[in-house]
C-alpha cells in the first residue's frame, strides 16, 4: 500500500532521540528581562483550554509596555542567551532554546505526517485557512472535516496578494493543521495532512500501534 | 549642536533615496528592516557605513509603529523620515511622533493637515468652498438609502445633460481606499442593492457604513501638481506631471513631467491654460491650509478639459524626481532634490528661493520596472534574481534596492519592485527615445522555485511610452 | 420477646434514635469534639454490639445514662444557637423536607412532571396538592399548587435542592397553570441557591422571569422558607405572605461566601471558622433577623433544636399557618370587614394554641379582588426595606410631595394621553408638506463619532503630552475634540489587546487608544473598560443629563463591621452616595429616564438605596410616558452587607419595572463590562429588550463561584457576550460608538404607542 512506512524504524529512531528542540525569539525589539536559567524546567500552557499560560521566559519592554512572554512547551532550558538580560534586543532575537521531550500523542503526529497525504505549502507565504473550513474544524474537532478536489480550502498571502487554494489530492479528512493562521509557511512545508477513507483503518492502526508501544 | 539623526522608516530605494539625501546634508541615519528584507541595499548600505553609533535595526513589521519610536529612542533619533506607504499619510503616527514624552520631529506635514487632507471628503469639502474642481457627487458620507438615491439620480441626470454615453457612478464605502469597497452603478434601478451591499461590506470591513457617491468618470488623464511649503507660510510649486499610464489596480508605470507637452501633441482643450489653472488651485488650496512639507495634488482631466481635484498625497511620491529633473532654481548650483528640501522643511528651515526663482528645462520619465506579468493581470512574480545590469548614461538615474553582487530572493511580504529608471531629454521626444534605450540595454535574470525564467514588464514599459502624454 | 424481658426491638430503635441525635449534634456544632461528642457515638455505637451480653437492666442504665447525657448537650446547644449554628441546622440531613411537607401538611398530592429521578429538574418539586381543614367537625378541602424545592434524602439528582434553570422554567409553568385555574400557590424554599450555569434558559435570566411572572400573578401565593438561599430563593419566592421556619436562615450568600469575599480568601485556601461564624452573625440570616427587617411576615416556631423529618406537631401547625396565612391573603381582598372580623377571631383561637378553624375561606378571587390582591402586593413590596432608606427630608412640608406627584400625574396625562392623536397627525401633516422625513432620518442615523468627520483645525501646534505622573492630567485632546475624552489616554504608553495572539493586534497607544477610539482595539473590536462618565457625556445629548434623587443614600443598615468605612470611603472618591445614578436625559431630543449602576461604587451593587432610587425612576419613567434605559457600567450583585434587605431588592426593583411595562413603557437593558448575579437574575433579566456592549460579560456567578458550587472549570469565555447572545439571554450585542445610534433607533422602533413621543 502507498504511504506504508516502516513502523519500526521510525519508532527507534524517535526512541534514540525523543527531543524536539523549540527556539523562542524576541517577537519585538524592546528591553528584554530573563525570568529563566539554563537547565531550569519550565511548562508549557495548560488547563483545559490551555487558559494558563506557561513558564514566565522573559519580558519584553517597548513603549512601557512590559510584554511577558512565556513558555508554549514543557521541557529544559537548553541554551539561554545571558548577554541579552537587560539589553535592547532586536525584533526576531533568539533568546533561549526549550529542549522539549515529545509525548506519545506528538510521536503520533510526527510519524503520521509520513502517512497522511499531506498538502504542502506551494510557496513561501503567509497562509490562512478560509473561514468556511476554519469554522467547521473549530466545531468538529472530534469528527473531522471533509474535503475532496475543488474545495477552496487556503488563503496564501503573497506579495500583498490573497490567493484562494483549491485542495488537489485525494479526498478524505483533515486530520491535522500544520500551521497557524497568518504564520509564514516555508514552500514545501506541510500545511494539511489529510487522511482518505480507505487509509483511516491503517492509520488509526499506526496509531494503536505507537500508543501500544511507546512508553513514555 | 549635535547632529541629527533620522530614522527612516521605510523600505528599499525611497529608503536608499533619504540616506543620500540625509548624507548631502551632513545628518546621520538610522534603517530598520525586517527578517524578510536583511539582504536589501538599504540595509547593507547602512551597515557598510556604519561609524560611531548602530544604525540598523531589525524590526517585526514596517508597519508597526511601537516596534519604529522604540528603535528611534533606542538609537537616539530626533526625527523620522516615512517615505511613502507604510506611516507616511498616518495622521496618527505623526500625531504621536509630536506628542509622545520624547518627541519626533516627523518628517512631513504636521498632523493636522495630513488628518485634514487625508480625508477625502474634508478636502473635497475646503477645495469646494475655494472653488476648486471636485468630481460631483457627495460631500459628507451617506448613511441613508433614501438620499443616496436622491444623489445617485442627480448624477445620472447631470451626465444625460452633458451627453455622456453610458454614465455611471461610483459607490464607496467612506471609510476606505486603495480601491476597496469601490462599485460602478449603470442603472439606477440597480443602484439600492450595491448601495446596501457597499454599505454592509464598509460596515464589516471600517466599522463604519458611511458610503460616498461620486460619478464615474471615463476617458481622462491623472495629472499631478508637486507643491513644496515650508513652516513659515511660504508655498511654492515643481510644476506637473502625467501619470496615467497605470496597471490595473491603479498602480502606476510611467510618469512624466511636464503634465502636458502642447509642443509635441494636440489637445482638445488648451493645455497650457489648463496647466496653468490646475497649479493655480493646488497653490490657493495648500495656502489655506498652511501647507508645510512637500506634497502632491492629484488631478483628473476630463477629454473636455475639465480638471476635477481627485485627492491631496501629503507625503513624497515615488515619482517626486521627474519634477526635480525638470526643475532648476536660480541660485543654486546642485540639482534640485525634493526629498532635501521636505527634511530641510521639516526641521524648520526657511525655502531660501521663491517662485519666481524656479524654472522648467526639458522632459522626464520615470519608468517602474516591477517583476510582474502584465499578461496576465499584472501578477506579481516571486523568486531568485541572479542578474540585473544596467546601462550608465549621464541622463539617467537608477534607485534599487537590489543587490547586483549576489543572487537577491525577491521577499514575498512586499512589492516586487525591482528599479526605478528616471530619464532626461531636452523635449519629450528624446526624453522617450532614451527610455527605450534605457529599457532595451537592461538585463535581468532570474528563476523561481519551479525553475521558470523571471517575468519583467520591461516590455510593456517600451509599448506603453508611445502613449505618454497622448490623449 | 427476649430472654431478659426486654423488647430488644424497641431498645434498638431506641438507641438508634438516641445515635441520630447525637449525630444532629454533631451536625450543629460542626465540630465531633465539642463535649466529646464523638466519644459519645462511639459508646452509643458500641452499646449496640453489647446488646445480648448485658442484662435488660445494666443496658437499659447504660441507654438512659447516654440519653441523659444527650439531653444535657441538646439543651445546652439551645440555650445559645447562633446563627452559623443554625444554618448547620438547615443544612443537617435530618431536616425536614418538602416530601415531609406533602406527606404531612397535605392530606393527598400528585407531584407533576416529576417521579424520583425522572425529572427534567428534580431539585424542584411541582405538585397538585389538597390541604383540608376541619371546621365544626366536618372536613373541608382546598386545592393548592405546590412548588419547592426538594433537597432529597442525600441522593445526589436532587443536586441539594439547587435548581437548574429548567427547574425554574418547570417551576414558572406551574405558577402559570395555576393561574389559570385560579389556585392558591405554595412555595417551599429550601435551596442553598440556584445552580450557576448559564445553559438556556440560564440561570439568571430564568429567575428573573419567575420574579417577573410572580409580580403580577393572578392568585394568592404564600411562601415559607426554610433555606433561602438568595436568588434561587427569589425564583419562588415572591408571595403575598412570607412565612419562615424558626430555624431556618434566609441570606444573601452563604456565609462561607461571604468570609471568602470578605477575608479576600484565594481559591482553594481554607475559610477560618471563626470568619464564617462572624459573617453568619453579621449577615442577619435567621428568622428573628428577617422578621425585624421585615422581609418576611411571620415565623412558625419550630422546636428549639429545629424540625426534624418526624416532628409531627411541626407539620400540624405548618398545616395550620399555611391555611391561615393563605385565608388572610384572601381575605384581605374583600372588604375589610370580613378581614378583621376574621382576625379578630384568629386572634382568639391563637392564644389557645388551636390549630383547628372554625370558619371556611373560600379561595378563589373575583376580577375585583384580584385587582385588590396585586395592589397590596405592589405596596407590599414597594415598602419592604424603605424604612432603611437613606433620604434628607426635601421638602419642610410633609404631604407636599404626593400633591406635587398628584399633579403631575395630571399635566401628563392630559399632555400625552388626551393631546397625543392630534399631536400625530399634525406631524404627519409635517412630514407630508415639507417632505422633511428623510432630512430628519439622515440626521440621527449617523454614528456617534464619525472618524474622518473633522473640521479643518486650526494651523498650531498643540501643547505636548506629559506622562501621568499625576501632575499634568490635562488631556491634550479636550480642546481638540471637543468631547470628553477618557482620563485613561493621558499617558504615553501601550498596552496590548488580550486577542493579540488570535488577531494579530499590534500594542495600542493609549492616548490613540482611549481618545479617538473610545476605547476599542482597531484591529479586533475588544472593547477595553470606560470609565462611566464617558457614557454620560457621549450617550446623550449635550447638557440634558439632569440626575435626580441623588440624595438618597447607601447606608449600613446591619451595622456590617467594617463595611461603614468602605462606604465612606467609595463616596467620597465618587462624589456620590450610592451605586446608582438615576437621571432625566435626551437622546437626540427624546426624553429618557436612565437609571445606572456603576463600577467605581461598591463595585456597583445594589441595596436599599439603589433600589429604591430604581424603584422610583420606574415611577417617573411610568409617569411621564418616557423609555426607560437602564446602563449597567457593571454590577456585582446584591450587597450581600445588606443582607436580605438586599435580595428583597430583586422583587421589588422587579415590582416596579414590570408595573412600568404593563403601563406601555419602553424598557431597554444595556449591559457594559461585568453583569452578574441578583440584579441580572431580577430587574435587569426581566426586560423584553437587553443588549450588551461588546466584550462585556454577563451572568449569574463568576467562573469561581461556579467552580465552587459545580465541581466543574468553565471556559475563559463562558460569560461572554457573544456566549450570551447564543444561548438567547440578550437580544442584541451593540459596539460603543453605535451605542447612542442603535439607542435612538430603538427609541423610535420599539415599545408601545403610549410612550409620549408616540
Amino acid at each position: 500500500m502507498a504511504g506504508d512506512i516502516n513502523l519500526n524504524d521510525l519508532l527507534r529512531r524517535y526512541r534514540t532521540h525523543p527531543f524536539e528542540d523549540y527556539v523562542v525569539e524576541t517577537p519585538h525589539t524592546g528591553r528584554l528581562q530573563l525570568k529563566v536559567e539554563q537547565g531550569q524546567e519550565v511548562k508549557g500552557p495548560s488547563g483545559k483550554w490551555g487558559q494558563k499560560p506557561g513558564t514566565l521566559l522573559f519580558v519584553l519592554e517597548r513603549e512601557r509596555n512590559p510584554k511577558k512572554v512565556y513558555s508554549r512547551n514543557t521541557g529544559i532550558i537548553s541554551e539561554v542567551r545571558t548577554d541579552l538580560h537587560e539589553a535592547f534586543v532586536e525584533a526576531r532575537e533568539p533568546v533561549l532554546t526549550v529542549q522539549h521531550r515529545l509525548n506519545k500523542e506528538e510521536i503520533i503526529d510526527r510519524i503520521l505526517k509520513e502517512v497522511l497525504s499531506i498538502y504542502a505549502a506551494p510557496q513561501r507565504a503567509r497562509y490562512f485557512l478560509v473561514p468556511e473550513i476554519a469554522a467547521q474544524i473549530e466545531k468538529n474537532i472530534e469528527k473531522g472535516v471533509s474535503i475532496k478536489k475543488g474545495d477552496e480550502i487556503l488563503i496564501m498571502s503573497l506579495m500583498k496578494r490573497d490567493t484562494i487554494l483549491e485542495y488537489d489530492g485525494e479526498p478524505g479528512v483533515i486530520y491535522k493543521v500544520y500551521f497557524q493562521s497568518g504564520q509564514t509557511v516555508e514552500q514545501g512545508q506541510s500545511l494539511l495532512g489529510v487522511c482518505p477513507p480507505a487509509k483511516l483503518q491503517y492509520v488509526q492502526k499506526v496509531v494503536q500501534r505507537i500508543r501500544t508501544e511507546w512508553d513514555e | 549642536m549635535p547632529k541629527e539623526r533620522v530614522l527612516i522608516a521605510n523600505r528599499g530605494e525611497i529608503a536608499i533615496r533619504v540616506i543620500k539625501a540625509l548624507k548631502e546634508l551632513g545628518m546621520e541615519y538610522v534603517v530598520v528592516y525586517t527578517r524578510e528584507d536583511a539582504e536589501s541595499m538599504h540595509v547593507r548600505i547602512a551597515q557598510e557605513e556604519q561609524g560611531q553609533f548602530k544604525n540598523a535595526f531589525r524590526i517585526s513589521n514596517y508597519k508597526d509603529p511601537n516596534e519604529i519610536f522604540a528603535v528611534a529612542d533606542e538609537a537616539k533619533c530626533t526625527a523620522i523620515h516615512p517615505g511613502y506607504g507604510f506611516f507616511s499619510e498616518n495622521f496618527r503616527f505623526a500625531r504621536r511622533a509630536a506628542l509622545r514624552t520624547r518627541p519626533l520631529v516627523f518628517i512631513g506635514p504636521r498632523w493636522e493637515v495630513i488628518r485634514g487632507l487625508g480625508s477625502k471628503i474634508n478636502t473635497k469639502r475646503i477645495a469646494k468652498e475655494l472653488n476648486i474642481p471636485v468630481i460631483p457627487g457627495s460631500d459628507s458620507p451617506i448613511y441613508n438609502e433614501i438620499e443616496a438615491e436622491e444623489v445617485a439620480e442627480e448624477l445620472f441626470f447631470l451626465q444625460k445633460e452633458q451627453d455622456i454615453s453610458n454614465p455611471s457612478v461610483l459607490v464607496k464605502a467612506s471609510a476606505g481606499g486603495g480601491g476597496m469597497g469601490i462599485e460602478e452603478v449603470h442603472h439606477l434601478d440597480a443602484f439600492r442593492r450595491v448601495y446596501r451591499r457597499i454599505q454592509n461590506y464598509a460596515k464589516r470591513q471600517f466599522g463604519d457604513e458611511g458610503v460616498l457617491i461620486e460619478q464615474c468618470l471615463k476617458d481622462y488623464h491623472h495629472l499631478e501638481v508637486q507643491l513644496l511649503g515650508s513652516q513659515h507660510g511660504e508655498v511654492v510649486h515643481f510644476g506637473t506631471r502625467n501619470c496615467t499610464i497605470q496597471s490595473t489596480g491603479r498602480q502606476k508605470r510611467v510618469e512624466v513631467a511636464p503634465g502636458f507637452d502642447p509642443h509635441l501633441y494636440e489637445y482638445p482643450f488648451d493645455a497650457e491654460k489648463l496647466l496653468d489653472e490646475i497649479v493655480r488651485h493646488s497653490v490657493k488650496l495648500a495656502e489655506y491650509v498652511g501647507y508645510d512639507s512637500v506634497g502632491t495634488w492629484e488631478w483628473v482631466v476630463t477629454r473636455s478639459g475639465q480638471p476635477y481635484l481627485l485627492e491631496v498625497n501629503t507625503r513624497i511620491q515615488v515619482e517626486n524626481e521627474i519634477s526635480a529633473y525638470i526643475s532648476r532654481i536660480k541660485k543654486r548650483t546642485s540639482e534640485t532634490n525634493l526629498i532635501r528640501e521636505q527634511i530641510r522643511v521639516a526641521f524648520g528651515d526657511r525655502l531660501g528661493f521663491d517662485q519666481s526663482d524656479i524654472y522648467f528645462e526639458g522632459t522626464s520619465i520615470e519608468l517602474r520596472i516591477v517583476a510582474e506579468d502584465p499578461k496576465r493581470g499584472f501578477t506579481p512574480w516571486c523568486g531568485t534574481i541572479t542578474r540585473l545590469d544596467f546601462p550608465d548614461y549621464e541622463w539617467l538615474r537608477l534607485y534599487t534596492h537590489v543587490p547586483q553582487d549576489r543572487p537577491y530572493r525577491i521577499p514575498t511580504e512586499y512589492d516586487p519592485n525591482l528599479c526605478l529608471a528616471i530619464v532626461w531629454g531636452a523635449d519629450t521626444e528624446e526624453a522617450k527615445q532614451r527610455a527605450s534605450t534605457v529599457l532595451s540595454q537592461t538585463v535581468i535574470k532570474g528563476e523561481n522555485s519551479a525553475g521558470e525564467p523571471i517575468v519583467t514588464n520591461l516590455d510593456y514599459l517600451n509599448e506603453r511610452l508611445d502613449d505618454v502624454l497622448q490623449f | 420477646m427476649s430472654a431478659n424481658g426486654i423488647d430488644m426491638e424497641d431498645v434498638s430503635k431506641l438507641l438508634n434514635a438516641l445515635i441520630d441525635r447525637i449525630n444532629y449534634l454533631i451536625d450543629i456544632k460542626k465540630d465531633p469534639e465539642w463535649a466529646d461528642l464523638d466519644e459519645l457515638l462511639e459508646r452509643a455505637i458500641a452499646l449496640r454490639n453489647v446488646q445480648f451480653e448485658l442484662s435488660g437492666t445494666e443496658y437499659r442504665n447504660r441507654l438512659e445514662r447516654i440519653e441523659d447525657r444527650v439531653s444535657f448537650l441538646e439543651d445546652r446547644v439551645a440555650e445559645k444557637l447562633t446563627p452559623a449554628e443554625i444554618v448547620n441546622i438547615v443544612r443537617s440531613p435530618q431536616r425536614f423536607t418538602l416530601q415531609d411537607i406533602l406527606d404531612n401538611v397535605y392530606d393527598s398530592y400528585t407531584e407533576l412532571g416529576g417521579d424520583g429521578e425522572r425529572n427534567v429538574d428534580p431539585a424542584i418539586v411541582v405538585a397538585r396538592a389538597t390541604i383540608s381543614r376541619r371546621v365544626k367537625n366536618k372536613i373541608y378541602s382546598h386545592q393548592v399548587m405546590v412548588i419547592g424545592h426538594e433537597k432529597g434524602r442525600g441522593e445526589e439528582f436532587r443536586n441539594g435542592g439547587s435548581a437548574k434553570p429548567w427547574g425554574n422554567a418547570k417551576a414558572l409553568q406551574y405558577m402559570k397553570v395555576a393561574e389559570n385555574e385560579g389556585i392558591p400557590i405554595h412555595f417551599f424554599i429550601f435551596t442553598p441557591g440556584s445552580f450557576p450555569i448559564e445553559d438556556y434558559p440560564g440561570a439568571a435570566q430564568q429567575i428573573a422571569r419567575n420574579i417577573y411572572a410572580m409580580a403580577r400573578l393572578r392568585v394568592p401565593m404564600v411562601s415559607f422558607i426554610s433555606e433561602g438561599g438568595s436568588g434561587g430563593a427569589e425564583a419562588i419566592g415572591l408571595s403575598d405572605m412570607r412565612l419562615m421556619g424558626s430555624r431556618g436562615y434566609y441570606s444573601v450568600i452563604s456565609p462561607e461566601g461571604a468570609a471568602a469575599i470578605e477575608g479576600k480568601i484565594r481559591e482553594g485556601e481554607r475559610v477560618p471558622k471563626e470568619l464564617i461564624e462572624k459573617c453568619a452573625e453579621q449577615l442577619h440570616m435567621t428568622a428573628e433577623d428577617n422578621l425585624k427587617l421585615g422581609t418576611i411576615d411571620k415565623v412558625i416556631d419550630e422546636p428549639r433544636l429545629g424540625a426534624r423529618r418526624d416532628d409531627f406537631a411541626f407539620f400540624r401547625r405548618l398545616r395550620y399557618e399555611m391555611i391561615k396565612a393563605t385565608d388572610e391573603v384572601v381575605l384581605s381582598t374583600k372588604s375589610f370587614k370580613t378581614f378583621r372580623a376574621y382576625a379578630l377571631r384568629r386572634k382568639k383561637a391563637e392564644e389557645s394554641e388551636s390549630t383547628t378553624f372554625d370558619v371556611v375561606v373560600n379561595w378563589s378571587l373575583t376580577d375585583a379582588e384580584t385587582k385588590r390582591l396585586l395592589a397590596q402586593r405592589s405596596r407590599k413590596y414597594r415598602d419592604m426595606g424603605t424604612s432603611f432608606v437613606i433620604e434628607p427630608e426635601e421638602s419642610s412640608l410633609p404631604g407636599l410631595k404626593d400633591v406635587k406627584e398628584g399633579l403631575k400625574n395630571c399635566y401628563y396625562e392630559a399632555r400625552y394621553g388626551l393631546l397625543k392623536t392630534h399631536r400625530r397627525n399634525f406631524q404627519k401633516v409635517l412630514a407630508e408638506v415639507s417632505g422633511e422625513g428623510s432630512v430628519i432620518i439622515r440626521t440621527v442615523t449617523e454614528p456617534v463619532k464619525a472618524a474622518y468627520d473633522f473640521v479643518f483645525p486650526e494651523p498650531e501646534r498643540p501643547q505636548r503630552l506629559h506622562r501621568a505622573n499625576g501632575v499634568d492630567t490635562q488631556s491634550i485632546f479636550l480642546e481638540e475634540w471637543e468631547q470628553y475624552v477618557s482620563p485613561l489616554a493621558n499617558e504615553d504608553r501601550t498596552v496590548t489587546c488580550p486577542n493579540a495572539e488570535k488577531y494579530g493586534c499590534q500594542d495600542l497607544w493609549v492616548p490613540d487608544l482611549y481618545g479617538e477610539s473610545c476605547g476599542v482595539c482597531p484591529t479586533c473590536g475588544h472593547h477595553f473598560p470606560l470609565e462611566y462618565q464617558w457614557y454620560l457625556k457621549n450617550l446623550f445629548d449635550k447638557d440634558s443629563f439632569q440626575e435626580f434623587n441623588e440624595h438618597i443614600s447607601s447606608g449600613n443598615p446591619l451595622n456590617f463591621e467594617g463595611f461603614g468605612p468602605r462606604l465612606k470611603r467609595d463616596m467620597q472618591r465618587t462624589g456620590r452616595h450610592s451605586a446608582m445614578i438615576t437621571a432625566d436625559a435626551k437622546i437626540r431630543g427624546i426624553k429618557v429616564v436612565v437609571a445606572m449602576l456603576y463600577s467605581n461604587f461598591r463595585s456597583g451593587t445594589v441595596g436599599t438605596a439603589e433600589g429604591e432610587k430604581f424603584v422610583r425612576a420606574c415611577d417617573r419613567a411610568r409617569i411621564t410616558r418616557r423609555p426607560l434605559l437602564a446602563y449597567i457600567h457593571t454590577t456585582g450583585g446584591i450587597r450581600i452587607q445588606e443582607g436580605t434587605l438586599g435580595v428583597v431588592q430583586m422583587p421589588k426593583c422587579t415590582l416596579a419595572v414590570r408595573e412600568y411595562i404593563d403601563s406601555g413603557g419602553l424598557y431597554i437593558v444595556v449591559y457594559d463590562n461585568n453583569s452578574y448575579a441578583g440584579p441580572v437574575a431580577s430587574f435587569l433579566g426581566c426586560s423584553p429588550y437587553q443588549f450588551a456592549i461588546r466584550s462585556s460579560r454577563i451572568g449569574f456567578a463568576g467562573p469561581r463561584v461556579i467552580r465552587e458550587t459545580t465541581g466543574e472549570d468553565v471556559p475563559p469565555d463562558y460569560h461572554a457576550a457573544r456566549n450570551a447572545l447564543s444561548r438567547g439571554h440578550i437580544q442584541g450585542i451593540w459596539d460603543r460608538k453605535d451605542f447612542r445610534k442603535n439607542l435612538y433607533d430603538a427609541l423610535l422602533h420599539m415599545g408601545s404607542p403610549s410612550l409620549y413621543y408616540r
